[in-house]
């Protein structure tokens, strides 16, 4: 026997687990009360994520790619003047980085497009009509005409929206007029080929797909080359939206040209990525409820069973058991329900994840206005997502916050006198 | 030398404005194996006594010497490590930890104590043997009648070799037959462990077998005779 003080972890642990388990009933509804609140935030964040991974990809592929290449001066201030004089070297500079995935050259414009009836402001869109990632979003939408054809030059998809306001149909002109720098206009006709209809308003009412040759001419008219092939945008859309940074690290250090900027999509989408910090926030302040109920319920839990065991306390005090060692013991009771907490969490949360994951929750009938937003949308069958990093957020916070509800009980039960508690 | 040395000790508590003696006094010694009782009404101080005797509580003035160590020299720290070596407490009920069984109960101190595993099972087998219970090691304490519960603390404040016994109305809820049997069980190691026994009692039973009985009446010492 030496003559200091010793207990030790598994005496700790066998004894904090006993006391856990003392008041089985109401250890297994504050495990139920955590695990059905922790599920309940699985399951939103879930929703949340799969719902802005959902827009930001349909963002994405609608709009220009994981990374634009564009002139530098354009997100700031856009102008038809501003644009990739030489897009076919640009090009084919990007094509030996080998960098995985699809690189597409586009030419958006602000344009006018009129005719007899009506003139309306229109982004024309000039693209690659057989190779860019719109095509298959937009053909499958097509209410009316067909797609453009390779070769034609001067063809014109427009949506459902524009197609009233310009009361066009297939096969009918429209003058498409776009300003040059030096205050004249240059002007092409085009005829409807096809019409869309997305369900995006900011598509069916705004926007007129033309082929590259056609929108080139615009360019031309500022001045470009068109041996050169001026484009306004390189979108390059990633295999792997992970490597985005990197990407963006290595066109950033490869490009020479100190006219063009390289973007990520939330460069080029700032609106999108404030509405999912706005919406971010939101779920936040809701969790933070959900984890106050979680605390409380905890603290009340080890609170109680500390009041109750007050005389407890005052004997193990009074037999020798230091300070610290009372207010660890407290403390692992609270680890101890904390691991619990976390694990039942899981297998509630995890579950309602699993399932929601593999089969999706349909918003469409819940949402009949659509779910679309800043130029995208959200797919209308929701799976549940939960990235490494959020499991692993949710189970530290989860299992802090539980730690944490077990410091007020651990420092009552320290601050016990033996000779108070032994006279309850 | 005595075991214990009780100098001139005073207990003053403040309840509000009035200032309350609890002792005033009290000189006492005690040697190796007495069996003694602290008997008086209640308010008569007893309590008090055995609590600044076993460290839990402070005097106002005065000086205790236990095993020659002057209590007022330690901290809390250093009392609770004096406690848990020197001093065994067997308290009127809710003696025992109730999520452990009664050979955990008498090893909880041991283990406190850093003595080895074999050690402590073989001295808490001891002891429980020696207050009969070496059948019922196993069972937890709402397993046990009140007098079983006891004769377990009894065990433990003994597995732990302590000098001085401290017993606070041991046998208030025990029966006839149970607090005789405890009573015993008391003496008889007392005597075999050379441990000082010292009660605070209201019980006639305890008095009886008492060597040595201290009268206490409003904090002072009445009468202090050996048989």
């Amino acid at each position: 026997m030496t003559n200091h003080y010793h207990l030790p972890l598994s005496t700790f642990i066998m004894l904090a687990w006993r006391n856990l388990w003392r008041h089985r009933r109401r250890t297994i509804i504050t495990l139920t009360s955590i695990a059905l609140g922790f599920g309940l935030a699985v399951f939103s964040i879930g929703m949340q994520d799969s719902g802005h991974n959902s827009m930001v990809k349909n963002a994405i592929n609608m709009g220009d790619g994981h990374i634009t290449l564009q002139h530098k001066d354009y997100l700031a201030s856009p102008a038809n003047y501003r644009y990739i004089a030489n897009g076919k070297k640009i090009l084919e500079d990007l094509n030996q980085q080998n960098i995985p995935g699809k690189i597409v050259p586009r030419i958006a414009l602000q344009v006018l497009a009129s005719t007899a009836n009506n003139s309306v402001g229109v982004l024309l869109q000039g693209i690659e009509s057989t190779n860019d990632p719109l095509t298959p979003l937009l053909k499958k939408n097509i209410v009316d005409g067909h797609w453009l054809k390779q070769g034609d030059d001067r063809g014109l998809i427009i949506g459902a929206g524009m197609a009233r306001k310009l009361k066009v149909k297939i096969g009918s002109k429209i003058i498409i007029i776009a300003g040059k720098k030096g205050g004249e206009s240059e002007s092409h006709l085009g005829r409807v080929r096809g019409i869309f209809k997305s369900g995006i308003d900011e598509l069916d009412s705004y926007l007129i797909i033309s082929g590259l040759n056609f929108s080139q001419r615009f360019l031309v008219a500022e001045g470009a080359d068109a041996e050169q092939k001026p484009v306004t945008r390189i979108a390059i859309f990633l295999d792997d939206e992970e490597s985005i940074p990197a990407v963006k690290k290595q066109l950033i250090a490869s490009n020479s040209d100190a006219t063009i900027g390289v973007h990520d999509w939330q460069d080029m989408m700032p609106q999108l990525v404030q509405y999912i910090v706005v919406d971010d926030v939101s779920a936040y302040v809701m969790q933070i409820f959900i984890l106050l109920v979680i605390l409380f319920g905890i603290i009340n839990t080890v609170l109680m069973s500390i009041l109750e065991r007050t005389r407890e306390f005052g004997l193990l005090r009074a037999l020798g058991l230091p300070r610290q060692y009372l207010v660890l013991l407290v403390f692992i009771e609270t680890l101890l329900l904390s691991l619990l907490a976390v694990f039942f969490g899981w297998l509630v949360g995890g579950s309602i994840h699993l399932y929601v994951a593999s089969n999706g929750i349909d918003f469409s009938g819940m949402i009949p206005e659509g779910t679309t937003f800043a130029g995208t949308f959200m797919d209308p069958v929701i799976y549940s997502e939960l990235s490494g990093a959020r499991i692993f957020q949710l189970t530290t916070i989860v299992f802090f916050t539980t730690l944490l509800s077990g410091l007020y009980p651990a420092i009552k039960a320290s601050r016990i006198q033996p000779i108070e508690a032994l006279r309850t | 030398m005595s075991l214990l040395d009780i100098q001139n000790i005073s207990k003053t508590y403040r309840q509000g404005e009035i200032e309350v003696n609890a002792l005033t006094d009290i000189t006492l010694s005690f040697d190796r194996s007495e069996f003694a009782a602290l008997v008086g009404p209640s308010g008569s101080g007893k309590t008090t006594l055995l609590n600044l005797i076993g460290g839990l509580d402070s005097a106002s003035h005065g000086k205790i010497i236990l095993a020659d160590t002057d209590l007022s020299s330690l901290n809390e720290q250093a009392l609770s490590k004096f406690r848990l070596f020197e001093i065994g407490f067997i308290f009127q009920a809710y003696n025992l930890v109730p999520v452990l069984s009664a050979l955990e109960n008498v090893e909880l101190v041991m283990v406190l104590q850093n003595r080895k595993a074999s050690e402590r099972r073989e001295r808490a087998m001891h002891y429980l043997k020696l207050v009969g219970l070496d059948d019922m090691v196993d069972r937890r304490p709402s397993a046990l009648s009140g007098g079983q519960q006891q004769r377990v603390a009894v065990a433990r404040a003994l597995a732990a070799g302590p000098g001085l016994v401290l017993a606070d109305e041991p046998t208030a809820n025990l029966d006839s037959e149970n607090a005789s049997a405890l009573l015993d069980i008391m003496y008889r190691l007392s005597q075999e462990e050379k441990t000082t026994f010292i009660f605070s009692t209201h019980d006639v039973r305890v008095m009886e077998r008492a060597e040595r009985i201290i009268n206490l009446h409003d904090g002072r010492i009445t009468s202090d005779a050996s048989r």
